[in-house]
């Protein structure tokens, strides 16, 4: 029993090495069993490393209707300061991108809108004059850019803006629908990834072809955008005559490498066990690759859930998501070794009795690993953990 | 007269879309409406968790959900709700927590659709079964739950009494 024990030891050695995890500490100052904070948002784009601060933000419910917080860790302290509240009325799926030097920009849906902040100094202006939501945020070559999915007739569709920043407020430059023509069903969920050399990828969930299937489009300078492409390699369709196809659901995309751009999504295209991790990458020609599958043999049977990708110029990338594989949730991530998803690692702190799930995730400069999750215990309060790793 | 019959229509059509794939005919509705009409009818949810474009979905409705006996059993004696599995649509758990439909599929550790989940007019979740299913299952488990069988037994050990 105990050489099994020390032969799984040292078999699970090697993939623990990778990376050294700080204490985690809790983020959400505000806790209580009827208070329920989420870090759902398109990209998942829930914290972001800005000079040596940390940012994070999420949706509870503390003041009886849903509202959007930020909550900042300077470099040098050890825990988080008290959260402030972006938003007024009823405020969903929030997400927060660095602008460097400390600062921040938020945006969130609010009463059926987008709106944006930046941090500090900032105030709240509205990004969209109709009903839109499902906003993203990212920034590259100078330029910072949003996505959201925005009501058009009977379905929404995407766009993506060009930001201008004036007098710590943003607002719109630009704002041109991926697409000219009206929807034919649904697109939602945007994730927005601005490559080295300044080009804008946009992924999305789309059901024109009657069922949800990821599509990619890319654009030179963020205006015109390429006819949409399948991000799945997958082909499905009807069988027998019976449904549409497999369902792909929630792209993320990740800047990465020199040029390129990776994504992450999850995808059922082995539909009896629930969603698994999918990735692709396009090492800069603008065209999305062969699929790989993220999570090992070990986590093949169950369903997977809240998957991301986060990367960095030097052609770092980590995918997160959470898992159940040993009885629980547990947040997982696997390292791309350059020719494959390393075995999974779970996130010491994010691991173990009760539920850690709904990673989010980013790189900082120095490619250190920040990761932000939601820790539910029994019945008790939901609390929203931050843990930072360094390679060894 | 005509006016408000295509008006109507149209709207029909519209929800039929909105959401998805239940089966035609059906009076399913969205997750806080069911929930809603549970509370004050007192009859058990019948909850169909389901996917766009799914085929066993698909198979389910135009197999076993096309029986027209079938149809008004669940019809008479359950509030129908249809959740979409990949849907970003809003819906509050009877705790008071505002989740997507997507996320229901996370807390219900759905691993396939069609997903079907009996649950108490009050929101418990009395038992949850995956995949193609019969007329007679679904009689079956109509008997397990509104017979009340299910404070007593799994509905493995119904079955397998078939009482």
């Amino acid at each position: 029993m105990r050489a099994a024990a020390l032969l799984l030891a040292m078999l699970a050695a090697p993939a623990q090495a990778a990376w050294e995890w700080s204490e985690a500490v809790t983020v959400n100052s505000v806790q209580g069993a009827a208070i329920f904070p989420h870090l759902e948002s398109a990209n998942r784009q829930g914290v972001a490393v800005s000079g040596d601060s940390v940012g994070v933000v999420w949706e509870d419910n503390r003041d009886g209707t849903p509202q959007c917080y930020l909550a900042i860790k300077p470099g040098a302290a050890a825990e988080f300061q008290p959260e402030i509240r972006l938003s007024q009325s009823a405020c969903y799926e929030p997400v927060v991108l660095a602008l460097g030097a400390g600062r921040f920009a938020a945006a969130w849906e609010e009463a059926g809108s987008v709106h944006a902040r930046v941090w500090p100094g900032g105030s709240a202006s509205r990004l969209t004059t109709g009903e839109a939501a499902q906003v993203t945020l990212a920034a590259g070559a100078g330029k910072v850019y949003a996505a959201w999915a925005e009501q058009a007739g009977r379905f929404r569709r995407i766009v993506v803006a060009r930001l201008a920043l004036a007098a710590d407020t943003l607002g719109v430059e630009t704002a041109r629908p991926v697409e000219a023509k009206a929807p034919s069903d649904e697109q939602g969920w945007p994730a927005l990834a601005v490559a080295g050399d300044g080009s804008v990828t946009v992924a999305w969930e789309d059901r024109r072809d009657r069922h949800t299937v990821p599509l990619v489009s890319h654009s030179r300078d963020g205006r015109r955008f390429s006819p949409p492409a399948r991000l799945t390699d997958h082909k499905s369709g009807s069988v027998g005559g019976l449904g549409a196809g497999t369902g792909a659901m929630r792209p993320t995309l990740a800047a990465w490498g020199p040029r390129g751009v990776a994504a992450v999504w999850l995808d059922k295209r082995d539909f009896l066990s629930g969603y698994d991790v999918y990735a692709a990458f396009d090492p800069g020609k603008r065209r999305f690759g062969k699929n790989l599958r993220v999570q090992d043999s070990f986590g093949d049977n169950m369903a997977q859930w809240h998957a991301q990708v986060v990367g960095d110029a030097s052609g770092r990338l980590v995918a997160v998501w959470d898992d159940e594989r040993d009885g629980t949730p547990d947040v997982w991530l696997a390292d791309w070794n350059g020719k494959a998803f390393a075995d999974n690692v779970a996130v010491p702190a994010a691991a173990g009795p009760g539920a850690q799930s709904d990673p989010v995730a980013a790189l900082d400069a120095a490619g250190r690993l920040h990761v932000v999750w939601l820790d539910r215990d029994g019945q008790a309060a939901t609390r929203i953990r931050y843990a930072r790793a360094e390679r060894r | 007269m005509n006016l408000i019959k295509t008006v109507v229509a149209a709207s029909c059509l519209w929800a039929s879309a909105a959401l998805a794939d239940p089966p035609p005919g059906y009076p399913f509705v969205g997750f806080d409406a069911g929930l809603a009409a549970a509370r004050a009818s007192g009859k058990p949810i019948f909850l169909y968790f389901g996917r766009y474009g799914c085929a066993w979905c698909d198979h389910t409705n135009k197999k076993t959900f096309s029986d027209a006996a079938l149809k008004k059993l669940y019809t008479a004696n359950y509030e129908l709700v249809y959740v979409d599995a990949e849907s970003g649509k809003r819906l509050t758990l009877p705790s008071g927590e505002r989740i997507t439909e997507a996320e229901l599929g996370a807390r219900l550790k759905a691993f396939a659709t069609p997903l079907f989940v009996y649950l108490t007019p009050q929101g418990d979740k009395i038992v949850q079964i995956p995949g193609f299913k019969t007329v007679q299952d679904f009689r079956d488990y109509d008997r397990y739950v509104r017979g009340g069988h299910y404070k007593q037994k799994t509905l493995l050990e119904f079955l397998g009494g078939k009482s």
